[in-house]
């Protein structure tokens, strides 16, 4: 009994961090269909500049709430100087973020080196249910996780600007003709998808350590997530978060760790083959 | 005649390319002469013959590896530069062919150049088949999103079973591979190795050259400008990509096979997202739908590459990031657009027309 447990807070806590890290991917990717392929690094600089906070003397929280502000402030101005060229060709545009994503991840490679920096937990010890132990700091990145979720949904439904942001990705020339300016719109949806990277990378790093791959590790994970949950809304790409991250857990504790890994990819390109539209089709929130 | 002038003087819409192959197969090339691809390939082999002559040894041994990413580089270009299919996960043939010949070395003594190569090329077509027939074909028209998705996906997973499957030998690879033999003579690094890898790359770019300027090129120059037009007359566009995905595979196989034996060990990466997106970058260096970009594009990134790597390894990377950057950005089709025009770079397709039969 405390062993399953045990597993199914392990299956949980991975599951929110992909969730975690598709979330910016799925927004970028649903509201601007473009496929992001810096996010991975976006990710990385968020990890970054934690540790920058950590080995400055700073406190790690002062690093884990500037590093949304600074990656999405990047992502800002890399969206007007750069990513605004590509929106006609998604191609193009996975080829010049790519190029973007080596620029960045190489000088944190070269700022680093090819160490494995760790990062100690703000939120130590862990949390005891009778006889058994979770991470204090696990358990606290999926309360984050359904917060951040929860706002994002919130922002996106009920708000004034989650509207204008809707009305821009379902039909851009009837959004201009009604007033909304669709550039301001797509730079601010890329900077907000490129601040929850930050976040995810800062909440992140504690776990994993910081090395300049961090990012390269999810990118793939994202990307299938993001196309099994549907592209097109934002509950799609969360869903297939969620099944991803699930699956890519739980399934090493059933069979062989390889084959489970493998096997995730597999199933997950059989679906999207099948099912083009993904887990949750539509033009919801 | 006035109607093909018209139909190449006309404007640069997005149709203007289809036209202008459409007026090119019609016959009579109205701008004869200036025909600066041939010059190109020209000085591209004779550089590639003379170059054992002048370098150093172990210069020779790098010279070999990038002739065989060259081709490596032409089995990309075939598939994004002509039918417009990004395949993210080019590795993929390239690897498994660079494990499956390694395996023959291994466990069955098999070196022979006769059975090895073409053993590399069927394991390379096999799996682009595969991943091609299940990525490309269907009911439903596959989206290019999900088609590069899908062969990243698939050369990450294919780089994680790699890493972790003991029988391939792990982290580590396999290491120290017998030398290719014909009979009882060992290909081992040097001049002879390099001579046989650019005779396979020549041989290779010539049937490619031959393929793309055939009438199944038009088709495919028509998939890459618009698929749906192609469709609209008759062609099914999704076998003629499952074809070109599979040649292009062939091509990845062979050159991999090539690579193992000569580089003498394969590890993981080799069919990863590394290797996969590192021949993406040869070909957009060179520029796509040439093939000789390819090649050049391949020469120019690890000449560069291995030039730098001894004084500025660290901020290489950075710089290739920037060049291929404002490369995206400013030179689409790559460092051979400096030198070669739009018209020679679309060219003309199918075997000549008799010029009678545009006499009115």
């Amino acid at each position: 009994m405390a062993n399953a447990f045990v597993a199914a807070f392990e299956i949980l806590s991975f599951g929110a961090i992909i969730v975690l890290i598709v979330l910016g991917l799925g927004i970028i990717a649903s509201m601007m269909g473009i496929f992001n392929f810096a996010q991975g690094e976006f990710v990385l600089l968020g990890a970054y500049i934690t540790y920058l906070a950590y080995s400055k003397g700073l406190p790690i929280w002062a690093g884990m709430v500037a590093a949304p502000f600074v990656v999405g402030a990047l992502g800002f101005v890399l969206e007007a100087l750069i990513i605004r060229r590509f929106y006609a060709a998604p191609i193009v545009a996975m080829l010049g973020t790519y190029a973007l994503g080596l620029i960045i991840r190489e000088a944190v490679r070269g700022l680093i080196g090819g160490f494995y920096l760790t990062v100690p937990e703000p939120i130590g010890g862990s949390i005891d249910i009778g006889t058994i132990h979770i991470s204090a700091w696990r358990f606290t990145i999926i309360v984050i996780t359904l917060l951040v979720m929860a706002g994002c949904y919130l922002l996106l439904s009920r708000t004034n600007f989650g509207l204008r942001m809707r009305a821009t990705l379902e039909n851009p020339a009837l959004a201009r003709a009604s007033g909304i300016s669709t550039p301001v719109m797509y730079g601010a949806t890329f900077a907000f998808g490129s601040a929850l990277a930050g976040l995810a990378g800062a909440l992140i790093v504690p776990v994993f350590s910081l090395y300049a791959d961090l990012g390269l590790r999810f990118l793939i994970q994202g990307f299938v997530a993001v196309m099994v949950g549907g592209v097109g809304s934002f509950i799609g790409p969360v869903a297939g978060a969620g099944v991803i991250g699930t699956l890519s857990a739980a399934l090493p504790w059933i069979i062989a760790p390889v084959v489970a890994d493998v096997l995730v990819f597999v199933l997950a390109i059989a679906f999207i083959k099948f099912r083009p539209q993904g887990l949750i089709a539509g033009k919801g929130v | 005649m006035s109607v093909v002038r018209e139909a190449i003087a006309g404007d640069e819409t997005d149709d203007g390319m289809v036209e202008r192959v459409a007026a090119g197969e019609a016959g009579k090339p109205v701008e004869a002469g200036r025909n600066v691809l041939p010059i190109v390939e020209g000085v591209v082999l004779v550089a590639a013959l003379l170059a054992p002559l002048v370098l150093q040894d172990y210069l020779t041994v790098f010279a070999t590896r990038v002739v065989i990413l060259a081709l490596f580089a032409l089995s990309f270009d075939l598939v994004w530069g002509y039918a417009g299919i990004m395949s993210f996960g080019q590795a993929l043939f390239f690897g498994s062919a660079g494990y499956g010949v390694a395996l023959l070395a291994r466990d069955l003594d098999i070196t022979n150049i006769f059975l090895v190569l073409p053993a590399g090329t069927l394991i390379g077509l096999t799996f682009s088949l595969l991943l091609g027939g299940f990525l490309l074909l269907g009911r439903h028209p596959s989206s290019v999103i999900f088609v590069s998705l899908g062969t990243l996906t698939g050369s990450y997973a294919a780089d994680r079973l790699a890493r972790g499957w003991y029988y391939l030998g792990g982290q580590n690879g396999i290491p120290s591979i017998a030398p290719m033999t014909l009979g009882a003579y060992e290909f081992s690094e040097g001049p002879a190795f390099y001579y046989l890898v650019l005779g396979i790359l020549v041989v290779v770019y010539l049937l490619c050259r031959f393929l793309v300027r055939s009438q199944f090129g038009l088709a495919l120059a028509g998939l890459r400008e618009n698929e749906q037009r192609i469709a609209f007359f008759g062609y099914k566009a999704q076998h003629l990509k499952a074809i070109i995905f599979t040649i292009g595979g062939a091509v990845a196989g062979l050159a991999g096979s090539l690579y193992a034996f000569h580089e003498g060990f394969v590890w993981p990466n080799m069919v990863g997202v590394v290797v996969s997106t590192q021949v993406v970058l040869y070909v957009l260096f060179g520029g796509s739908g040439t093939l000789i970009g390819a090649v050049i594009g391949a020469v120019i990134v690890e000449g560069v590459s291995f030039w730098l790597s001894d004084n500025y390894r660290d901020i290489w990377p950075i710089i290739l990031g920037v060049l291929l950057l404002l490369v995206i950005l400013f030179r689409p089709l790559g460092l051979i657009s400096f030198v070669l025009g739009e018209r020679e770079r679309v060219g003309s397709f199918g075997a000549k027309i008799k010029e009678a039969r545009n006499a009115p």
